[in-house]
């Protein structure tokens, strides 16, 4: 096995290892895991709330109908999902790690620490909200008839680009917080920010549209993966969500080893 | 590690709301000089203890020695590995204990961060048994392990943490103050253990304390930073010496009429029903046929300073000759 399919090997395994403890975790209080599971489901399907009114005072927003919206939505749903599962508890923690200097423990770990810091918590039950998105897509793709696996393979790629350019926007937040301690509302503003991508790119314009494609790519993480599952993606998409990936990937790397060199721990 | 340094730039500002305000716009700053050109040299299998006052810069030592920190000058070895450049097997090769910081999941049971750390350092279901078995019954452990942390005394925590950082067998460990708000029964557990681990394995141990106890029971060469400067380095006996050359008796005289003349002998520390003298060291064999020629004098006993005492003057001195 190579070096790097040994390591890549390595942090999968821890990811999963991590992924359990927090399962564990989540199962130690029988009141807050059912309570917890009752809101998410309940959260989900506030979610869709939006996607309701629009459909019910419009045909379309921005050239997407109701079906194309659906699977948009449905799109939105999974990432915010994914965010809430996996990228904002693991920030969260970290930055706490950061705050009490037992990050310490993580960067001793003979594995990358970004990947340490990035699977250190989840929270398993905000994964219910990737199912209600996949149903969503899934009746979505149904109601306009456009189902091809070209274009569900396609908008799969997009979305694990999107997921890829989430973790970056995560690992920025996480650099940052080394130099500033308490930077946990930031993984909020970010969630709140996702909430955009509940609409299609195409309905902002100038500026706006350009922020929302490279700067704050939710075109990335949204829009384009539901627009390649629906068959409708513009020439150069795929081109440009992994040029948007790489740039977003390359920038959190070189912010994260500059923040760990610049990490002081804490006193003890 | 040679003219190790390390400084930590920190903001400064006065008391008060107008400073507090003034200090959100343009904040001010302090060079700290955590480590100033430390330099010295540990073989593989010493029990080494770093000693020093609270801010001595034991601690940032410890951690520069671990990678966590990154030196501001000077050259660093750890194992053939340099430390920040954190490779996997160096990492694999250390681990760190702290006193005052955990890493068991609160709360969980010890048992299931054991398993990821087992998972993390790649250890074999068949070896991870063994050493875990052999650590619960050296440690006394038992059923401990599969209570959740929070429920844990302090002492059965730490118990558990040198577990979690031991699964892997290190052959180098670093220990920040582990037996830190222990009693005396919990201290004396966890220093065999130490020592014991040393003893089988061959490990490397850089120890920092502040309970003399477990420097004189771990280690027997010490190294003195006191201002980030290393002070000291040698035998704990050395040190001693060189700070305190005499010897501490200790008599016990009933009657305190018998206690007159005692300074004839060396310098009073105490005089009450024990009486305790520091003697030259070139005198404490005549001191002693002395005392024992007195009347109503029994239970005598010779020893070293207590090492707290050698430390506080050295620390009270700010340059003393090593």
């Amino acid at each position: 096995m190579s070096g790097g399919v040994r390591r890549s090997v390595g942090a999968l395994r821890v990811a999963a290892a991590q992924f359990r403890l927090c399962v564990l975790q989540a199962l130690q209080y029988r009141v807050q895991f059912w309570t917890e599971g009752v809101l998410r489901v309940a959260w989900s399907l506030m979610g869709i709330a939006p996607l309701w009114v629009a459909v019910q005072h419009r045909g379309e927003v921005a050239g997407w109908g109701v079906g194309g919206l659906m699977v948009l939505t449905g799109m939105f749903t999974i990432m915010s999902g994914i965010y809430g599962a996996m990228v904002q508890p693991a920030l969260a923690e970290s930055m706490a790690h950061i705050r009490r200097g037992s990050l310490d423990y993580l960067l001793l770990r003979p594995v990358d620490a970004m990947v340490s810091c990035l699977t250190s918590m989840y929270s398993p039950w905000r994964m219910l909200e990737v199912l209600v998105g996949g149903g969503l897509v899934g009746y979505g793709v149904y109601r306009e008839g456009v189902f091809s696996w070209e274009g569900l393979a396609m908008g799969g790629a997009l979305g694990v680009l999107g997921v890829v350019v989430l973790y970056a926007m995560g690992v920025l937040m996480l650099a940052a917080s080394f130099r500033a301690l308490r930077l946990e509302n930031l993984t909020f503003m970010l969630e709140a920010m996702l909430d955009f991508g509940r609409w299609p790119v195409g309905v902002f314009r100038g500026l706006l549209k350009a922020f929302f494609t490279f700067m704050f790519p939710l075109a990335v993480i949204t829009t384009f993966p539901a627009a390649a599952i629906l068959g409708r993606s513009q020439a150069g998409t795929f081109t440009v969500a992994v040029a948007v990936t790489l740039a977003f990937v390359f920038a959190a790397r070189l912010a994260w080893n500059r923040g760990v060199r610049h990490y002081t721990s804490a006193s003890s | 590690m040679s003219g190790l340094s390390k400084h930590f730039r920190v903001s400064r500002r006065e008391a008060g709301l107008r400073a507090a305000i003034r200090a959100v716009f343009r904040r001010e700053w302090d060079t700290v000089r955590a480590v100033e050109a430390v330099s010295f040299r540990v073989s593989a299998g010493e029990r080494v203890a770093l000693l020093g006052p609270n801010g001595a810069g034991k601690t940032t030592t410890l951690k520069l020695l671990a990678g966590l920190l990154s030196p501001t000058a000077g050259e660093l070895t750890v194992a053939g590995h340099t430390p920040g450049a954190r490779q996997a097997a160096f990492l694999r090769s250390i681990a760190l204990v702290m006193g005052q910081k955990r890493q068991l999941s609160w709360d969980l049971p010890a048992l299931d961060t054991f398993e990821l750390n087992r998972v993390v350092y790649g250890v074999s279901h068949s070896d991870y048994r063994q050493r875990l078995d052999e650590m619960v019954e050296l440690l006394d452990l038992g059923h401990v392990v599969t209570r959740p942390v929070r429920q844990l005394s302090l002492g059965e925590r730490m118990k558990c943490e040198l577990v979690a950082a031991l699964l892997h067998r290190p052959k180098i460990i670093f220990l920040d103050e582990p037996t830190l708000g222990m009693d005396v029964t919990m201290q004396l557990k966890i220093r065999h253990f130490i020592r014991d681990y040393n003893e089988r394995y061959g490990a490397t141990i850089i120890l920092t304390s502040h309970y003399m106890g477990d420097v004189a029971a771990l280690c027997s060469r010490v190294l003195l930073i006191a201002d980030g400067e290393l002070r000291f380095d040698g035998d704990i006996d050395d040190l001693v010496k060189s700070v305190r050359p005499v010897k501490r008796v200790s008599v016990t005289i009933p009657d305190k009429r018998h206690r007159v003349g005692m300074s004839e002998y060396g310098m009073v520390v105490k005089r009450e029903e024990r009486v305790v003298l520091d003697v030259e060291r070139g005198k404490v064999s005549d001191v002693i046929a002395h005392l024992l020629s007195r009347e109503g004098v029994r239970d005598l006993e010779v020893t070293d300073p207590p090492l707290e005492e050698v430390l506080r003057e050295v620390f009270e001195r700010r340059r003393p000759s090593p």
